[in-house]
Protein backbone atom coordinates (compact mmCIF):
# COMPACT_ATOMS: atom_id res chain seq x y z
CA UNK A 1 0.00 0.00 0.00
CA UNK A 2 3.17 2.11 0.70
CA UNK A 3 4.42 1.49 -2.79
CA UNK A 4 1.10 2.11 -4.27
CA UNK A 5 1.02 5.38 -2.32
CA UNK A 6 4.30 6.17 -3.23
CA UNK A 7 4.00 5.17 -6.82
CA UNK A 8 1.08 7.49 -6.91
CA UNK A 9 2.34 10.59 -5.29
CA UNK A 10 5.53 10.47 -6.66
CA UNK A 11 6.77 11.47 -3.39
CA UNK A 12 9.41 9.01 -1.24
CA UNK A 13 7.71 8.01 2.05
CA UNK A 14 9.35 6.53 5.27
CA UNK A 15 8.84 5.14 8.33
CA UNK A 16 8.44 8.76 9.54
CA UNK A 17 6.02 9.56 7.34
CA UNK A 18 4.04 6.11 7.93
CA UNK A 19 4.56 6.65 12.01
CA UNK A 20 2.53 10.17 11.46
CA UNK A 21 -0.13 8.92 9.35
CA UNK A 22 -0.76 6.14 11.84
CA UNK A 23 -0.44 8.69 14.83
CA UNK A 24 -3.07 10.80 12.87
CA UNK A 25 -4.98 8.03 12.63
CA UNK A 26 -5.04 6.54 15.99
CA UNK A 27 -5.89 10.35 17.42
CA UNK A 28 -8.47 10.95 15.66
CA UNK A 29 -10.12 7.59 16.27
CA UNK A 30 -8.91 7.96 19.91
CA UNK A 31 -10.39 11.41 20.30
CA UNK A 32 -13.43 10.32 18.51
CA UNK A 33 -14.37 7.32 20.23
CA UNK A 34 -13.77 9.02 23.58
CA UNK A 35 -16.11 11.62 22.69
CA UNK A 36 -19.66 9.64 21.92
CA UNK A 37 -20.48 8.12 25.54
CA UNK A 38 -19.92 11.50 27.16
CA UNK A 39 -21.95 13.60 24.19
CA UNK A 40 -24.34 11.18 25.09
CA UNK A 41 -24.09 11.04 28.74
CA UNK A 42 -24.33 15.17 28.79
CA UNK A 43 -26.92 15.12 26.88
CA UNK A 44 -28.84 12.75 29.94
CA UNK A 45 -27.70 15.18 32.02
CA UNK A 46 -28.89 18.15 31.22
CA UNK A 47 -31.73 16.89 29.61
CA UNK A 48 -32.83 15.32 32.88
CA UNK A 49 -31.88 19.09 34.79
CA UNK A 50 -34.04 20.05 32.88
CA UNK A 51 -36.74 18.43 33.42
CA UNK A 52 -36.54 18.44 37.12
CA UNK A 53 -35.70 22.42 36.92
CA UNK A 54 -39.43 22.84 34.92
CA UNK A 55 -41.28 20.27 37.81
CA UNK A 56 -40.08 21.98 40.55
CA UNK A 57 -39.00 25.27 39.36
CA UNK A 58 -38.53 26.80 43.31
CA UNK A 59 -35.17 24.15 43.65
CA UNK A 60 -33.84 24.70 40.00
CA UNK A 61 -30.84 26.45 42.25
CA UNK A 62 -30.05 23.11 43.32
CA UNK A 63 -30.61 21.62 39.90
CA UNK A 64 -28.27 23.70 37.87
CA UNK A 65 -25.70 23.01 40.57
CA UNK A 66 -25.79 19.21 40.07
CA UNK A 67 -25.93 19.60 36.52
CA UNK A 68 -22.34 21.45 35.96
CA UNK A 69 -21.28 18.58 38.66
CA UNK A 70 -22.98 16.15 36.16
CA UNK A 71 -21.55 17.53 32.99
CA UNK A 72 -17.92 18.17 34.17
CA UNK A 73 -17.69 13.94 35.65
CA UNK A 74 -18.94 13.11 32.44
CA UNK A 75 -17.07 15.73 30.20
CA UNK A 76 -13.62 14.74 31.91
CA UNK A 77 -13.62 11.23 30.22
CA UNK A 78 -14.36 13.24 26.53
CA UNK A 79 -11.39 15.45 28.04
CA UNK A 80 -8.74 12.62 28.94
CA UNK A 81 -9.52 11.16 25.50
CA UNK A 82 -8.68 14.54 24.01
CA UNK A 83 -5.23 14.50 26.33
CA UNK A 84 -4.82 10.77 24.82
CA UNK A 85 -4.90 12.35 21.15
CA UNK A 86 -2.70 15.22 21.89
CA UNK A 87 -0.13 12.30 23.45
CA UNK A 88 -0.35 10.06 20.09
CA UNK A 89 -0.36 12.83 18.07
CA UNK A 90 2.47 14.73 19.05
CA UNK A 91 4.26 12.40 21.77
CA UNK A 92 6.38 9.56 20.88
CA UNK B 1 7.63 15.68 2.41
CA UNK B 2 3.87 14.70 1.55
CA UNK B 3 3.49 17.39 -1.20
CA UNK B 4 1.41 19.74 -2.16
CA UNK B 5 -2.57 19.14 -1.30
CA UNK B 6 -4.31 21.50 -3.27
CA UNK B 7 -5.45 23.08 -0.34
CA UNK B 8 -7.35 26.43 -0.26
CA UNK B 9 -5.35 27.92 2.66
CA UNK B 10 -1.58 26.98 0.95
CA UNK B 11 -0.07 29.63 3.12
CA UNK B 12 -1.47 27.84 6.50
CA UNK B 13 1.30 27.61 8.89
CA UNK B 14 0.08 25.46 11.57
CA UNK B 15 2.91 25.38 14.45
CA UNK B 16 3.86 22.07 16.35
CA UNK B 17 1.75 22.27 18.95
CA UNK B 18 4.59 22.41 21.76
CA UNK B 19 5.16 25.90 19.98
CA UNK B 20 1.78 26.89 20.97
CA UNK B 21 2.54 26.01 24.67
CA UNK B 22 5.52 26.37 25.57
CA UNK B 23 7.00 30.01 26.06
CA UNK B 24 10.64 31.55 26.10
CA UNK B 25 12.14 32.69 29.52
CA UNK B 26 11.26 36.34 29.84
CA UNK B 27 12.88 36.51 33.47
CA UNK B 28 15.36 34.87 35.91
CA UNK B 29 14.25 30.87 36.84
CA UNK B 30 12.50 30.01 34.21
CA UNK B 31 10.02 33.16 34.36
CA UNK B 32 8.30 32.89 31.07
CA UNK B 33 4.32 33.77 30.17
CA UNK B 34 2.78 31.18 32.02
CA UNK B 35 4.93 32.56 35.01
CA UNK B 36 4.08 35.77 34.39
CA UNK B 37 0.31 35.21 34.18
CA UNK B 38 0.18 33.53 37.31
CA UNK B 39 2.01 36.21 38.84
CA UNK B 40 -0.65 38.51 37.45
CA UNK B 41 -3.58 36.45 38.73
CA UNK B 42 -2.59 36.44 41.80
CA UNK B 43 -1.48 40.63 41.76
CA UNK B 44 -5.24 41.17 40.59
CA UNK B 45 -7.08 39.13 43.00
CA UNK B 46 -5.21 40.80 45.78
CA UNK B 47 -5.54 44.28 44.38
CA UNK B 48 -9.12 43.66 44.07
CA UNK B 49 -9.42 42.32 47.56
CA UNK B 50 -6.90 45.02 49.61
CA UNK B 51 -8.98 47.89 47.93
CA UNK B 52 -12.00 46.50 48.61
CA UNK B 53 -11.13 46.10 52.19
CA UNK B 54 -9.82 49.70 52.33
CA UNK B 55 -13.44 51.60 52.23
CA UNK B 56 -14.99 49.53 54.66
CA UNK B 57 -18.49 51.41 53.02
CA UNK B 58 -21.69 50.58 54.76
CA UNK B 59 -23.10 50.18 51.47
CA UNK B 60 -20.77 48.28 49.06
CA UNK B 61 -19.88 49.64 45.46
CA UNK B 62 -17.14 49.44 42.86
CA UNK B 63 -14.49 46.72 44.24
CA UNK B 64 -16.13 46.44 47.49
CA UNK B 65 -19.30 45.06 45.87
CA UNK B 66 -17.23 42.78 43.11
CA UNK B 67 -15.10 41.78 46.06
CA UNK B 68 -17.96 40.74 48.60
CA UNK B 69 -20.09 39.27 45.61
CA UNK B 70 -17.16 36.58 45.79
CA UNK B 71 -17.39 35.91 48.73
CA UNK B 72 -21.37 35.90 49.01
CA UNK B 73 -20.82 33.45 45.70
CA UNK B 74 -18.92 31.28 47.23
CA UNK B 75 -19.73 30.64 50.73
CA UNK B 76 -23.84 30.18 49.63
CA UNK B 77 -23.57 28.49 46.12
CA UNK B 78 -19.87 26.64 46.75
CA UNK B 79 -19.45 25.76 50.28
CA UNK B 80 -22.97 25.62 51.91
CA UNK B 81 -23.67 23.61 48.54
CA UNK B 82 -21.38 20.86 49.08
CA UNK B 83 -20.03 21.33 52.48
CA UNK B 84 -22.85 23.04 54.85
CA UNK B 85 -22.00 25.89 57.47
CA UNK B 86 -19.07 23.91 59.21
CA UNK B 87 -16.90 23.91 55.67
CA UNK B 88 -17.47 28.46 55.86
CA UNK B 89 -14.16 28.06 57.70
CA UNK B 90 -12.62 26.82 53.86
CA UNK B 91 -13.59 30.08 52.50
CA UNK B 92 -9.87 31.23 51.63
CA UNK B 93 -8.90 28.68 50.34
CA UNK B 94 -11.98 27.93 47.65
CA UNK B 95 -11.99 31.98 47.48
CA UNK B 96 -8.48 31.58 46.47
CA UNK B 97 -8.79 28.80 44.09
CA UNK B 98 -11.75 30.28 42.43
CA UNK B 99 -9.98 33.65 41.52
CA UNK B 100 -6.53 31.79 40.52
CA UNK B 101 -8.34 29.65 37.89
CA UNK B 102 -10.81 31.85 37.08
CA UNK B 103 -8.08 34.93 36.19
CA UNK B 104 -5.79 32.03 34.96
CA UNK B 105 -8.25 31.16 32.17
CA UNK B 106 -9.52 34.25 31.50
CA UNK B 107 -6.14 35.78 30.13
CA UNK B 108 -7.15 33.18 27.16
CA UNK B 109 -8.81 35.72 25.26
CA UNK B 110 -7.05 39.33 26.84
CA UNK B 111 -5.13 40.57 24.01
CA UNK B 112 -1.53 40.56 23.89
CA UNK B 113 -1.56 37.49 26.42
CA UNK B 114 -3.85 35.56 24.76
CA UNK B 115 -2.94 32.46 26.58
CA UNK B 116 -4.42 30.34 29.68
CA UNK B 117 -2.00 29.42 32.47
CA UNK B 118 -4.44 26.46 32.91
CA UNK B 119 -3.44 25.01 29.22
CA UNK B 120 -0.25 24.04 30.73
CA UNK B 121 -0.31 21.02 33.18
CA UNK B 122 1.80 22.74 36.06
CA UNK B 123 -1.14 25.17 37.18
CA UNK B 124 -3.78 22.43 37.57
CA UNK B 125 -1.50 19.77 38.39
CA UNK B 126 -0.69 21.70 41.38
CA UNK B 127 -3.72 23.07 42.37
CA UNK B 128 -4.77 19.57 42.17
CA UNK B 129 -2.64 18.26 44.54
CA UNK B 130 -2.88 21.01 47.19
CA UNK B 131 -6.47 20.27 46.88
CA UNK B 132 -5.72 16.78 47.03
CA UNK B 133 -3.32 16.96 50.11
CA UNK B 134 -6.29 19.58 51.74
CA UNK B 135 -9.01 17.21 51.58
CA UNK B 136 -7.19 14.35 52.98
CA UNK B 137 -5.40 16.18 55.61
CA UNK B 138 -9.06 17.58 56.62
CA UNK B 139 -10.25 13.95 56.98
CA UNK B 140 -7.14 12.26 58.81
CA UNK B 141 -7.24 15.54 60.97
CA UNK B 142 -11.37 15.16 61.95
CA UNK B 143 -11.60 11.74 61.66
CA UNK B 144 -8.69 9.97 62.32
CA UNK B 145 -5.96 8.15 60.08
CA UNK B 146 -7.97 4.28 59.86
CA UNK B 147 -11.50 5.92 60.30
CA UNK B 148 -10.87 8.42 57.62
CA UNK B 149 -9.43 5.79 55.32
CA UNK B 150 -12.15 3.46 56.32
CA UNK B 151 -14.89 5.74 55.23
CA UNK B 152 -13.47 6.73 51.99
CA UNK B 153 -13.19 3.30 50.72
CA UNK B 154 -15.97 1.24 52.18
CA UNK B 155 -19.23 3.37 51.56
CA UNK B 156 -22.29 1.75 53.55
CA UNK B 157 -24.62 -0.22 53.38
CA UNK B 158 -22.34 -2.56 50.94
CA UNK B 159 -22.36 -5.96 51.29
CA UNK B 160 -20.04 -8.02 52.57
CA UNK B 161 -18.41 -9.92 49.31
CA UNK B 162 -18.65 -6.52 47.30
CA UNK B 163 -16.04 -5.00 50.10
CA UNK B 164 -12.82 -5.63 48.23
CA UNK B 165 -13.65 -4.68 45.12
CA UNK B 166 -16.05 -1.85 45.95
CA UNK B 167 -13.00 -0.85 48.45
CA UNK B 168 -10.35 -0.70 45.10
CA UNK B 169 -12.50 1.08 43.18
CA UNK B 170 -13.73 3.83 45.62
CA UNK B 171 -10.08 4.27 47.47
CA UNK B 172 -8.55 4.82 43.40
CA UNK B 173 -10.91 6.81 43.33
CA UNK B 174 -10.69 9.48 46.18
CA UNK B 175 -7.19 9.04 46.43
CA UNK B 176 -5.52 8.52 42.80
CA UNK B 177 -8.25 9.79 39.66
CA UNK B 178 -10.24 12.77 41.78
CA UNK B 179 -7.01 14.61 41.94
CA UNK B 180 -6.00 13.26 38.50
CA UNK B 181 -9.43 14.20 37.14
CA UNK B 182 -9.72 17.45 38.29
CA UNK B 183 -6.07 18.61 36.87
CA UNK B 184 -6.84 16.97 33.53
CA UNK B 185 -10.36 18.73 33.18
CA UNK B 186 -8.86 21.86 33.41
CA UNK B 187 -6.16 21.20 31.57
CA UNK B 188 -7.92 20.16 28.52
CA UNK B 189 -10.56 22.56 28.58
CA UNK B 190 -8.41 25.21 28.18
CA UNK B 191 -5.71 23.37 25.99
CA UNK B 192 -8.87 22.91 23.39
CA UNK B 193 -10.05 26.01 24.23
CA UNK B 194 -6.90 27.76 23.32
CA UNK B 195 -5.78 25.13 20.68
CA UNK B 196 -9.58 26.22 18.71
CA UNK B 197 -8.77 30.20 19.19
CA UNK B 198 -5.43 29.37 17.83
CA UNK B 199 -6.77 27.53 14.25
CA UNK B 200 -9.18 29.97 13.80
CA UNK B 201 -6.81 32.84 14.00
CA UNK B 202 -4.10 31.29 11.98
CA UNK B 203 -6.98 30.18 9.50
CA UNK B 204 -7.94 34.02 9.29
CA UNK B 205 -4.17 35.07 8.96
CA UNK B 206 -3.57 32.64 6.35
CA UNK B 207 -6.58 33.56 4.37
CA UNK B 208 -6.19 37.13 4.49
CA UNK B 209 -2.39 37.76 4.51
CA UNK B 210 -0.44 34.75 2.84
CA UNK B 211 -3.08 33.66 0.12
CA UNK B 212 -1.50 33.10 -2.90
CA UNK B 213 -5.35 32.96 -4.61
CA UNK B 214 -6.94 36.34 -4.83
CA UNK B 215 -10.31 35.29 -5.02
CA UNK B 216 -10.52 33.52 -1.65
CA UNK B 217 -9.31 36.60 0.36
CA UNK B 218 -12.78 37.45 1.31
CA UNK B 219 -13.55 33.52 2.82
CA UNK B 220 -11.67 34.60 5.74
CA UNK B 221 -14.24 36.74 6.98
CA UNK B 222 -15.47 33.12 8.15
CA UNK B 223 -12.84 32.20 10.83
CA UNK B 224 -12.86 35.63 11.49
CA UNK B 225 -16.73 35.32 12.70
CA UNK B 226 -16.24 31.73 13.89
CA UNK B 227 -13.61 33.84 16.36
CA UNK B 228 -15.86 35.28 17.71
CA UNK B 229 -18.27 33.29 18.21
CA UNK B 230 -15.67 31.41 20.10
CA UNK B 231 -14.20 34.61 22.45
CA UNK B 232 -17.54 34.40 24.02
CA UNK B 233 -17.87 30.78 24.11
CA UNK B 234 -14.22 30.44 26.04
CA UNK B 235 -15.17 33.26 28.36
CA UNK B 236 -18.22 30.83 29.70
CA UNK B 237 -16.18 27.95 29.73
CA UNK B 238 -13.35 30.43 32.02
CA UNK B 239 -16.26 30.83 33.97
CA UNK B 240 -17.44 27.28 34.38
CA UNK B 241 -14.40 25.79 34.77
CA UNK B 242 -13.09 27.96 37.59
CA UNK B 243 -17.00 27.06 39.07
CA UNK B 244 -16.40 23.24 38.63
CA UNK B 245 -12.91 23.45 39.97
CA UNK B 246 -13.85 25.10 42.94
CA UNK B 247 -17.08 23.33 43.83
CA UNK B 248 -15.43 20.11 42.88
CA UNK B 249 -12.76 20.85 45.46
CA UNK B 250 -15.94 21.42 47.83
CA UNK B 251 -17.13 18.23 47.00
CA UNK B 252 -14.38 16.46 47.60
CA UNK B 253 -13.66 18.15 51.04
CA UNK B 254 -17.58 17.30 52.23
CA UNK B 255 -16.92 13.68 52.89
CA UNK B 256 -13.87 14.75 54.73
CA UNK B 257 -15.77 16.78 57.28
CA UNK B 258 -18.92 14.39 57.16
CA UNK B 259 -17.88 10.69 57.52
CA UNK B 260 -21.62 9.31 56.86
CA UNK B 261 -22.54 11.00 53.55
CA UNK C 1 -12.96 21.80 4.36
CA UNK C 2 -11.32 24.72 6.16
CA UNK C 3 -10.74 23.07 8.94
CA UNK C 4 -9.16 19.94 7.10
CA UNK C 5 -6.84 21.50 5.18
CA UNK C 6 -6.08 23.02 8.79
CA UNK C 7 -5.61 19.52 10.24
CA UNK C 8 -3.36 18.51 7.05
CA UNK C 9 -0.97 21.36 7.48
CA UNK C 10 -0.76 20.74 11.33
CA UNK C 11 0.89 17.55 10.44
CA UNK C 12 3.66 19.17 8.48
CA UNK C 13 6.55 20.33 9.63
CA UNK C 14 6.33 24.05 9.72
CA UNK C 15 8.71 26.91 10.26
CA UNK C 16 8.32 28.61 13.03
CA UNK C 17 7.63 31.84 12.44
CA UNK C 18 3.49 32.25 12.65
CA UNK C 19 2.08 34.29 15.14
CA UNK C 20 5.27 35.50 17.21
CA UNK C 21 5.48 32.04 18.43
CA UNK C 22 8.87 31.40 20.81
CA UNK C 23 10.77 28.41 18.51
CA UNK C 24 13.63 27.21 20.46
CA UNK C 25 13.87 23.32 20.28
CA UNK C 26 10.36 23.41 19.41
CA UNK C 27 10.12 19.28 18.78
CA UNK C 28 11.57 18.97 22.11
CA UNK C 29 9.42 20.62 24.01
CA UNK C 30 5.85 18.43 25.50
CA UNK C 31 2.44 19.50 25.11
CA UNK C 32 1.22 18.03 28.31
CA UNK C 33 3.94 17.44 30.51
CA UNK C 34 4.81 21.00 32.94
CA UNK C 35 8.47 22.08 33.31
CA UNK C 36 9.86 22.28 36.28
CA UNK C 37 9.97 25.90 36.30
CA UNK C 38 6.09 26.63 35.68
CA UNK C 39 5.27 24.34 38.38
CA UNK C 40 7.49 25.84 40.64
CA UNK C 41 5.91 29.41 39.92
CA UNK C 42 2.33 28.27 40.07
CA UNK C 43 2.85 26.66 43.34
CA UNK C 44 4.72 30.01 44.88
CA UNK C 45 1.74 32.05 42.92
CA UNK C 46 -0.74 29.89 44.54
CA UNK C 47 0.51 29.94 48.39
CA UNK C 48 0.86 33.53 48.37
CA UNK C 49 -2.21 33.69 46.99
CA UNK C 50 -3.70 31.96 49.23
CA UNK C 51 -1.80 32.93 52.61
CA UNK C 52 -2.27 36.56 52.21
CA UNK C 53 -6.06 36.20 50.73
CA UNK C 54 -5.98 34.05 54.34
CA UNK C 55 -4.17 36.22 56.68
CA UNK C 56 -4.45 39.62 55.12
CA UNK C 57 -6.78 40.33 52.79
CA UNK C 58 -10.40 38.39 53.66
CA UNK C 59 -10.46 38.84 57.70
CA UNK C 60 -11.46 42.83 57.40
CA UNK C 61 -13.72 42.03 54.79
CA UNK C 62 -15.13 39.29 56.56
CA UNK C 63 -15.82 41.47 59.44
CA UNK C 64 -17.41 43.69 57.80
CA UNK C 65 -19.90 42.19 56.29
CA UNK C 66 -20.43 39.91 59.13
CA UNK C 67 -20.88 43.37 61.06
CA UNK C 68 -23.02 44.72 58.62
CA UNK C 69 -25.59 41.58 58.90
CA UNK C 70 -25.62 41.93 62.63
CA UNK C 71 -26.34 45.60 62.54
CA UNK C 72 -28.54 44.51 59.97
CA UNK C 73 -30.48 41.69 62.09
CA UNK C 74 -30.92 44.58 65.00
CA UNK C 75 -32.38 47.01 62.39
CA UNK C 76 -34.70 44.44 61.63
CA UNK C 77 -35.79 43.39 65.25
CA UNK C 78 -35.91 46.65 65.99
CA UNK C 79 -38.36 48.07 63.48
CA UNK C 80 -39.82 44.99 63.80
CA UNK C 81 -40.04 45.62 67.79
CA UNK C 82 -41.19 49.32 67.01
CA UNK C 83 -43.79 48.05 64.34
CA UNK C 84 -45.27 45.71 67.49
CA UNK C 85 -45.62 49.02 70.09
CA UNK C 86 -47.45 50.81 67.39
CA UNK C 87 -49.63 48.33 66.92
CA UNK C 88 -50.24 48.05 70.63
CA UNK C 89 -50.38 51.95 70.78
CA UNK C 90 -53.22 51.41 68.07
CA UNK C 91 -55.05 48.43 69.42
CA UNK C 92 -55.01 50.94 72.97
CA UNK C 93 -56.12 53.81 71.12
CA UNK C 94 -58.72 51.30 69.34
CA UNK C 95 -60.16 49.99 72.61
CA UNK C 96 -60.02 53.87 74.12
CA UNK C 97 -62.03 54.86 71.70
CA UNK C 98 -64.31 52.42 72.09
CA UNK C 99 -65.06 52.37 75.43
CA UNK C 100 -65.39 56.13 75.37
CA UNK C 101 -67.75 55.51 72.44
CA UNK C 102 -69.95 53.38 74.94
CA UNK C 103 -69.61 55.69 77.62
CA UNK C 104 -71.08 58.38 75.76
CA UNK C 105 -73.59 56.84 74.52
CA UNK C 106 -74.56 55.42 77.60
CA UNK C 107 -74.36 58.38 79.29
CA UNK C 108 -76.48 59.70 76.79
CA UNK C 109 -79.16 56.99 77.41
CA UNK C 110 -78.91 57.76 80.95
CA UNK C 111 -79.68 61.45 80.08
CA UNK C 112 -82.68 60.29 77.60
CA UNK C 113 -84.24 58.59 80.94
CA UNK C 114 -83.63 61.09 83.59
CA UNK C 115 -84.97 63.42 81.00
CA UNK C 116 -88.05 60.78 80.77
CA UNK C 117 -87.89 60.45 84.35
CA UNK C 118 -88.33 64.23 85.01
CA UNK C 119 -91.31 64.77 81.89
CA UNK C 120 -93.19 61.98 83.59
CA UNK C 121 -92.82 63.87 86.88
CA UNK C 122 -93.50 66.93 85.84
CA UNK C 123 -96.49 65.61 83.95
CA UNK C 124 -98.00 63.46 86.86
CA UNK C 125 -97.46 66.87 88.91
CA UNK C 126 -99.15 68.84 86.80
CA UNK C 127 -102.01 66.41 86.45
CA UNK C 128 -102.43 66.06 90.53
CA UNK C 129 -102.02 69.75 90.61
CA UNK C 130 -104.60 70.08 87.47
CA UNK C 131 -107.10 67.77 89.30
CA UNK C 132 -106.53 69.27 93.21
CA UNK C 133 -107.55 72.56 91.58
CA UNK C 134 -110.26 71.13 89.56
CA UNK C 135 -111.13 69.50 93.26
CA UNK C 136 -110.94 72.87 95.05
CA UNK C 137 -112.85 74.59 92.53
CA UNK C 138 -115.39 72.42 92.72
CA UNK C 139 -115.55 72.87 96.44
CA UNK C 140 -115.37 76.73 96.48
CA UNK C 141 -118.50 76.24 93.57
CA UNK C 142 -119.98 74.33 95.70
CA UNK C 143 -119.69 76.54 98.93
CA UNK C 144 -120.70 79.46 97.03
CA UNK C 145 -123.77 77.98 95.55
CA UNK C 146 -124.90 76.58 98.70
CA UNK C 147 -124.18 80.08 100.44
CA UNK C 148 -125.83 81.79 97.86
CA UNK C 149 -128.58 79.18 98.39
CA UNK C 150 -128.53 80.01 102.09
CA UNK C 151 -128.99 83.83 101.35
CA UNK C 152 -131.25 83.38 98.64
CA UNK C 153 -132.94 80.84 101.22
CA UNK C 154 -132.91 84.06 104.11
CA UNK C 155 -134.31 86.68 101.50
CA UNK C 156 -136.68 84.97 100.07
CA UNK C 157 -138.23 84.18 103.58
CA UNK C 158 -137.70 87.83 104.34
CA UNK C 159 -139.42 88.51 101.46
CA UNK C 160 -142.51 86.34 101.54
CA UNK C 161 -142.86 87.38 105.24
CA UNK C 162 -142.89 91.10 104.30
CA UNK C 163 -145.08 90.24 101.49
CA UNK C 164 -147.35 88.25 103.83
CA UNK C 165 -147.37 90.78 106.02
CA UNK C 166 -148.41 93.31 103.72
CA UNK C 167 -150.79 91.36 102.13
CA UNK C 168 -152.55 90.34 105.53
CA UNK C 169 -151.56 93.49 106.50
CA UNK C 170 -151.91 92.35 110.39
CA UNK C 171 -148.73 92.24 112.44
CA UNK C 172 -148.92 87.95 112.74
CA UNK C 173 -147.47 86.01 115.78
CA UNK C 174 -143.97 86.61 114.13
CA UNK C 175 -142.75 83.16 115.43
CA UNK C 176 -145.24 81.31 113.80
CA UNK C 177 -145.54 83.13 110.25
CA UNK C 178 -141.77 82.37 110.48
CA UNK C 179 -142.07 78.59 111.02
CA UNK C 180 -145.12 78.38 108.37
CA UNK C 181 -142.46 80.29 105.53
CA UNK C 182 -139.95 77.56 106.64
CA UNK C 183 -142.49 75.01 105.70
CA UNK C 184 -143.24 76.32 102.76
CA UNK C 185 -139.71 76.87 101.42
CA UNK C 186 -139.24 73.68 102.46
CA UNK C 187 -141.86 72.51 100.11
CA UNK C 188 -140.79 74.79 97.49
CA UNK C 189 -137.14 72.96 97.96
CA UNK C 190 -138.55 69.40 97.41
CA UNK C 191 -141.03 70.18 94.81
CA UNK C 192 -139.85 69.06 91.23
CA UNK C 193 -141.57 72.09 89.49
CA UNK C 194 -140.76 74.36 91.86
CA UNK C 195 -139.74 77.92 89.97
CA UNK C 196 -137.16 79.32 92.42
CA UNK C 197 -135.48 75.95 92.83
CA UNK C 198 -134.87 75.42 89.21
CA UNK C 199 -133.91 79.22 88.85
CA UNK C 200 -131.46 78.70 91.77
CA UNK C 201 -129.76 75.60 89.57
Amino acid sequence: MIDALQAASNVNIGTKEVQKAGQSIGAGIAYGAAAIGPGVGIGIVVGNAITAMARQPESAGVARTTMFLGIAFTEALALIGFVVAILVLFVG
Amino acid sequence: MIPAVPHLVAGLDFPPIGELLNWKNIGPGGFNKTALIDVLAVALTLGLFFHAARRKAMVPRGTQNIAESLIEFVNGQIIMETMGADGLGYLPFILAIFCFVFLCNIFEIIPIFQFPADARMANPLVLALIVWGVYNYAGIKRQGFRAYVRNSTIPPGVPGFLVPLVAVIEGAQRFLLNPLTLAIRLFANMLAGHLLLVTFALMADALFFHNTVTATIPIGVLPVLMEIVIIIFEVLIAVLQAFIFAILTGVYLGPSLHPEH
Amino acid sequence: MLFAAGLVAATQKVDCSAAGISCQNAQSKNPILPTVPEIVWGTLAFVVLFVVLWKLALPPLVKLMRDRTERIANDLSSAEQARVEAQQTLEDYKRELAEARSEASHILDEARQAAEQVRQDLMARAEAEAAELRARNDSALQAAQERVLGELEGQVREVALDLAEKVVGANLDRDTNLALIDRFIDELNAGPTSDAGAALQ
